[in-house]
């Protein structure tokens, strides 16, 4: 018996749901599953979108799969009052109901995650292009608020959020929120812990090189996050507390065992070069595994492009080569790759022949390898990238 | 004679996955030479050793190492 709860608040394409469904239902077949998911932001369109929303239904009515809506972003988008009167198998949850939705989705996850004492946030966006970072707020803050330690890890984009002197005239100051949060948790007497990957705040400008001292100091950064290498923020993932991501979920056995480290399930769903999810999914999950995680792979969707042709820097042109990255690292120990087929054949494009190494699964596979960890007591931690 | 790379703002793991991916394309008695810094020397370039490469460094300044890895 396992628990899994979801967290979604992108936008939520047909096909993702369709094999969430089929992965789920299959999970459930086999390993007695209780899922809740948590929708919010752009996500919550799919429960009204008519490519969508008999999926929800049928994930809602026949497999028993509790879904659980932002009541106050259902508002924000317009959509309270079609998912009100349209989807009755929805659980509306406002700041205002008895149960609100962020301090629903705290409790949902300190319950399966028996007792933790923190839980974090992998923030990969930045404040105001993109509202994650409001969902971050909202979720840390109920994270405090459930007598639980706050824990931020700033990644990608997400380290924009340590720039000091935000001022937004418009949104929410998230930089002032993050310090009100930190703040909060130390007069109760916690210890939040807040970090910045220093790869990514070096490459924005926010971790300068001392040229008298020849290390690395912070550049205009608020006091409250930390920049720390990213194998010191994953040490962080060795410990059994749940971690939330705009598109994120884990699986976590009833029996679970404290001293197991949970697994590390990373989907590389976006194409691999124009933005830097890709090698940041990559990164994430080969630092895990070198630093004693074990970790899994799934090139899903989008992210089949990477392992699809044959990928060539041009002379004049400086990035990662996402192939020879994965070339290079078959071999390190606790890292797993596998390719989802149905994404390859929805798309029409097939597997590179330089990687006949890579398993090509579908969604009952998926489902075992999701089940994999808790079969041994351990949790699964599942990051969209 | 190629300039040595500087590799200094590189975390661990890409420094790892970025030397074998050299070390790849290198032809046997070649080797690469690269700046490191004292992290990146202990952490990542040490443990080549134990994968019969040749690994040595030299200190350049306070944290920035001339580091030479050959197979």
């Amino acid at each position: 018996m396992a628990s899994s709860t979801f967290f979604f608040s992108d936008l939520l394409s047909g096909e993702r749901l369709g094999w969430v469904g089929e992965t789920l239902r299959a999970s459930r077949a086999t390993g007695h599953l209780n899922t809740t998911v948590f929708l919010t932001g752009d996500a919550l369109y799919s429960l009204v979108d008519a490519r969508t929303r008999d999926s929800w239904r049928a994930l809602a009515e026949r497999d028993g799969i509790r879904i659980v809506a932002d009541g106050d972003e259902l508002e924000l988008h317009g959509l309270q009052g079609p998912v009100a009167s349209g989807s009755p198998w929805v659980t509306v949850a406002g700041s205002q109901d008895e149960a609100p939705f962020w301090q629903s989705l705290v409790s949902s996850l300190a319950v399966a995650w028996k007792g933790t004492k923190e839980a974090g946030f992998l923030l990969c966006e930045g404040p105001y292009m993109s509202r994650v970072t409001v969902y971050m707020v909202r979720f840390l803050s109920a994270v405090q608020a459930g007598s639980l330690s706050p824990e931020l890890y700033t990644y990608l984009d997400g380290v924009h959020a340590l720039h000091n002197g935000q001022r937004p005239s418009e949104f929410e100051n998230i930089g002032r929120a993050i310090a009100a949060i930190s703040a909060s948790a130390v007069q109760a007497g916690r210890d939040p812990w807040f970090a910045a990957c220093s790869r990514c705040a070096t490459a924005r400008g926010y971790y300068q090189m001392n040229p008298g001292t020849g290390f690395c100091e912070p550049a205009s950064a608020i006091e409250e996050i930390a920049i720390r290498p990213l194998k010191e923020i994953l040490s962080r993932f060795s410990g059994n507390l749940p971690v939330v991501s705009s598109a994120s979920g884990d699986v976590v056995p009833e029996a679970l065992q404290k001293d197991r480290v949970p697994r590390l399930v990373i989907f590389i769903a976006r194409p691999p070069y124009c933005a830097e999810w890709t090698f940041g999914g990559l990164s994430l999950a080969l630092a895990a595994a070198m630093g004693g995680i074990p970790a899994t792979v799934v090139f899903i969707e989008d992210g089949v492009y990477a392992l699809h042709g044959s990928h060539q820097v041009p002379a004049n042109d400086k990035v990662f080569n996402v192939q020879e990255m994965i070339a290079v690292t078959t071999d390190v120990p606790d890292l797993e790759y596998f390719v989802h087929g149905p994404s390859l054949e929805g798309r029409g494009v097939d597997l590179s022949p330089g990687f006949p190494m890579i398993p090509r699964i579908g969604n009952e596979d998926l489902a075992r390898e999701l089940l994999k960890a808790e079969r041994e007591g351990a949790a699964s931690r599942l990051i969209f990238f | 004679m190629t300039e040595p790379m500087d590799f200094t703002e590189l975390t661990c793991t890409n420094l790892m996955i970025k030397l074998k991916i050299l070390l790849n394309k290198l032809p046997q008695g070649d080797r690469v030479a690269f700046f490191a810094t004292r992290e990146q020397v202990d952490n990542t370039c040490s443990p080549f050793s134990g994968q019969g490469y040749q690994v040595s460094w030299d200190q350049e300044a306070e944290n920035r190492y001339l580091v030479r890895l050959g197979k």
